[in-house]
Parts: C-alpha cells; sequence; structure tokens
C-alpha cells in the first residue's frame, strides 16, 4: 500500500513536472514537504479513491502522509 | 408508391401507412415503443384525430416512468375512423392537426421536464415542394425528442423516405448509408464521430445537418471526407421551442420575420414565450424564456450570432469557473486525438477536479503525461484535467448527446 501511495504520489508530481521522490515517511507533510497546493490535493484524491475506493478527504483536510496510511490501512 | 421507412430488414410503403390509418380505430394517446412504425403509425393517427399524445422515450424504465407522473401508457383509446383518398389528403390532415403534443427534456441535469406543443411549433422550419420530392433521410435521432420529430415532419410532409439508423452501430450505420442510398442526415455531432476513421466515402448523401451539441473544426474536416459532396449545415433546435434558426457553418441567423421575438441579455439567447411550446417548468424574464445558451453577435445588424457554450455547464473547480468546451477545443488540438469530453468530478478538496476522457484514432499511442505537458503551455492550471482517461466509447443520453 505505501509502495502504491508513493506512486500515486510521483504520479502527480511529474505531471506537475516537479521532482520526484524517492520515499516517504510518516511525517512528510503534504503541501510543506511535497509542495502540493490544493489542486494537487484534489488530484491526489481522485487518484487514491480510484485505486482504493477510499476518499482520504471526506472527513477534512488531510496533512501529513501518515495520515494518508491510516486512512487507507 | 414511395417507400415511407425501412427499419432493419423491414419495409413500410407510404400506402401501407395509409391503408393503416384508414382501418384503425384505437390509437394510444400515451404510447412507449421501441418499433418505429408502431410509433409513428400511432403518432400520426393521434395527429388526424385531433387528440393528445405523450411521447415517451423506448428505455425509460418503471421508476423514470414514475417519476414523470404519467399515467395509462400504452391504454388504447377508440378514434372516428378515417377515410382519407390519398397521401396527400393525410398530409393536409396532419398539418392542421389540433393535437397537443407532450415530450420530455432529455434530463442530462435532473428531473426530465414536460413540455407541450402543437403540430405548428413543431413544424415550424419544415419545407414543402418539388425541390424536396425523392430524399432518403436516415433517421438518426430519438423519435420521442424535439430533433427527431423535426426530421420526421420534414420527410413525412414530403412523402420522403426514412431509413432507421438510431442507435445502430458504426458497421451497421456504414451499411446502410449505402445500401439504403441515404441522401440526406440529421443527427448529433457525436454520431458523426462514431463513424470515424473515416475509411470511404458517401458520395450519394447530399446534405448533413448537425444539432444538440457544440462542434468543432476537426469535425467539419472529418464530415466532409465522409461526405465529399454534401452541403454540411448547423442546426438550433430545442425541446422548448422546436427549431428556431439554421445556418451554414458555425454562425446562425435569426429569420427578418422572427426578429422581434429574440433578445440577448448578458450574451445569454432570450427567446419570446410565443415562440415556445407550454411547460410549467420554463423560467421566464417578462415575456423571454432564459435559454442558458451564451452567443456572440458576428453581425449585429443582419441578425447573425455564434454560439459560444452553455451558460450552466460551468465546473466549479475551487472558485475557478471552469468552460469545458474550451478545454475540449485544446484537447482537439493534439495530434491524434479524436474525441475529448471534459467534467467536473464531485471532490471533497475542492468541490469539483476536472477530469477527462479522450478517445484516441486507432494506432496512436498517447500518455497522460504528453497530455499533460501539452496543455500546460496552453491553458491556467485549474484549468488542466487532473486526470486522464482514455476509452473507446462514451457514455451517451437518450438523445444521443454525450454524457458529463
Amino acid at each position: 500500500m505505501e509502495q502504491r501511495v508513493l506512486d500515486i504520489v510521483n504520479v502527480v508530481l511529474e505531471n506537475r513536472s516537479k521532482t520526484k521522490v524517492n520515499n516517504l515517511s510518516p511525517d512528510d507533510k503534504l503541501r510543506e514537504t511535497l509542495g502540493f497546493d490544493s489542486l494537487d490535493l484534489a488530484e491526489l484524491t481522485v487518484r487514491i479513491e480510484d485505486e482504493f475506493g477510499v476518499d482520504i478527504f471526506e472527513d477534512g483536510l488531510i496533512n501529513t502522509v501518515g495520515e494518508i496510511y491510516s486512512k487507507l490501512g | 408508391m414511395s417507400l415511407f421507412l425501412k427499419d432493419l430488414d423491414k419495409v413500410y410503403r407510404y400506402e401501407d401507412l395509409l391503408y393503416r390509418i384508414n382501418h384503425s380505430s384505437v390509437y394510444k394517446p400515451c404510447i412507449q415503443t421501441s418499433d418505429l412504425y408502431d410509433f409513428f403509425t400511432n403518432f400520426l393517427l393521434g395527429l388526424v384525430s385531433d387528440s393528445p399524445l405523450v411521447l415517451l422515450d423506448a428505455d425509460l424504465n418503471f421508476s423514470e416512468l414514475f417519476g414523470l407522473n404519467v399515467r395509462g401508457i400504452n391504454i388504447e383509446k377508440s378514434v372516428v375512423k378515417k377515410q382519407y383518398a390519398s397521401l396527400e389528403d393525410l398530409v393536409k390532415a396532419v398539418q392542421t392537426s389540433l393535437s397537443e403534443i407532450t415530450i420530455f427534456t432529455s434530463g442530462t441535469t435532473g428531473q426530465p421536464k414536460q413540455v407541450r406543443h402543437t403540430v405548428q411549433t413543431l413544424t415550424r422550419s419544415v419545407r414543402i415542394g418539388a425541390g424536396y420530392r425523392g430524399q432518403v433521410w436516415g433517421f438518426a435521432y430519438n423519435p420521442t425528442h424535439m430533433a427527431g420529430l423535426q426530421v420526421f415532419f420534414q420527410a413525412f410532409e414530403n412523402l420522403n423516405t426514412l431509413v432507421n439508423i438510431f442507435n445502430r452501430s458504426r458497421s451497421e450505420v456504414n451499411a446502410v448509408l449505402e445500401s439504403a442510398a441515404i441522401t440526406h442526415l440529421s443527427a448529433t455531432p457525436t454520431f458523426y464521430r462514431l463513424l470515424l476513421p473515416v475509411e470511404k466515402a458517401f458520395e450519394k448523401v447530399q446534405r448533413v445537418t448537425l444539432g444538440g451539441e457544440k462542434s468543432d473544426r476537426k469535425l467539419y474536416d472529418f464530415i466532409r471526407q465522409l461526405f465529399p459532396y454534401a452541403k454540411i449545415n448547423n442546426v438550433y433546435a430545442s425541446t422548448e421551442a422546436g427549431s428556431l434558426f439554421a445556418a451554414r457553418g458555425e454562425n446562425f441567423q435569426i429569420p427578418e420575420n422572427l426578429s422581434g421575438k429574440f433578445r440577448v441579455e448578458d450574451s445569454e439567447l432570450l427567446i419570446h414565450k410565443s415562440l415556445l411550446g407550454q411547460s410549467e417548468s420554463f423560467q421566464y424574464s417578462g415575456d423571454y424564456y432564459r435559454t442558458g445558451d451564451l452567443i456572440e453577435w458576428v453581425d449585429e445588424s443582419k441578425g447573425i450570432f455564434r454560439f459560444k457554450s452553455r451558460k450552466n455547464e460551468l465546473v466549479n473547480i475551487g472558485g475557478y469557473k471552469v468552460n469545458p468546451e474550451e478545454v475540449e477545443a485544446v484537447l482537439l488540438q493534439i495530434e491524434g486525438v479524436q474525441q475529448a469530453v471534459v467534467y467536473g468530478k464531485p471532490n471533497s478538496v475542492l468541490g469539483n477536479v476536472l477530469c477527462a476522457e479522450l478517445k484516441v484514432l486507432p494506432g496512436m499511442e498517447l500518455t497522460e503525461f504528453q497530455i499533460r505537458r501539452f496543455l500546460q503551455g496552453k491553458l491556467q492550471d485549474f484549468k488542466i484535467p487532473r486526470r486522464i482517461k482514455f476509452v473507446e466509447q462514451f457514455l451517451l443520453t437518450r438523445t444521443g448527446k454525450i454524457k458529463r
């Protein structure tokens, strides 16, 4: 699951011509560490929902990679 | 005697039609059928009896019908037997019918609304005369909706042949275009796109009409290849008002005799209520109906204009409004993209996320990344679809338009 989240994060980064990351840590912040803006966050939710069937932002905003893991866990 | 209708391997002559009309003592005021001949004969019988008609899509299911609140589906009612000596008498009786005809909007957004018409509002733009004889019409619309009724009346009042090609596959349509020697086609842009790629040209087709959706230059080029000898024109018809103006190319002209019946407010086209059918669900602004169609004058003094978009089609992306047609137009510039549909998918972060579905020409390989790269130089960030899917087929609505 963590590998798939990494892949999805990298698709979003690549689509925006941003540098891809080699790994994610649960403490990584989506906005500050990965540099996601709200459009990127929306894309991330759509792609994760396509893959896992879960809307990670359903109950409010998520800030860290670790919060994504626990939503999907 | 000429042919009235070809439907797969069934062929009906105009004298069969006259015989059936003259020998029927019942009709169904509220008809639901997938048989086109039954539908048309019942329709004509209702009209010449000056009796009301409610036209229901063949594929409406029980709960949808319940939502429409119609009663007595396919229940027969007796009518006075007719004695038409000739087809000309029958046509005349149809033209002067006092029937009220109820149709429903296609319901791409929300619950279908009913609109009541008369033969006069439905046949406003029908042209009759010697120059219209001998035409063979491909029937590519749902017969229960405005565009299908327009084609039906145009063909019937000139005793032309109709060939059913509604909801047929690409290969079936290709075969019938040739075998039935179709000369006239009227269909949605989506219908023509489904005929692609161009494998051969249909030289017998004289006229091609597009309606119902905004079309684009790429499609016109394809249509010219498919039908090299056809005149191409566009038609503006709505469930509310029927057919109002037609023109060649992408422009429309308001007919001089109707010039006082239209207004433009904030780019939106407004139509005077005297041109409309009857409905409780129309939103009026004074005596005018708001069409939701945004237009742009090409030559205001001559009443020539072109359509820009639908008012309510803008997608709200986190407060930014995106016109899907603008994005579709850019996607169509990409080599290999045959068709594009852009729509908003509800999203918890932004309200909507912009998504695109693309159909690419056979043999072409495109990736989401390539598409996004191309768009980055052409569109603002928020107008770039954040998820792009490649599809074989689009979902269509009942009237053959693409579902967003």
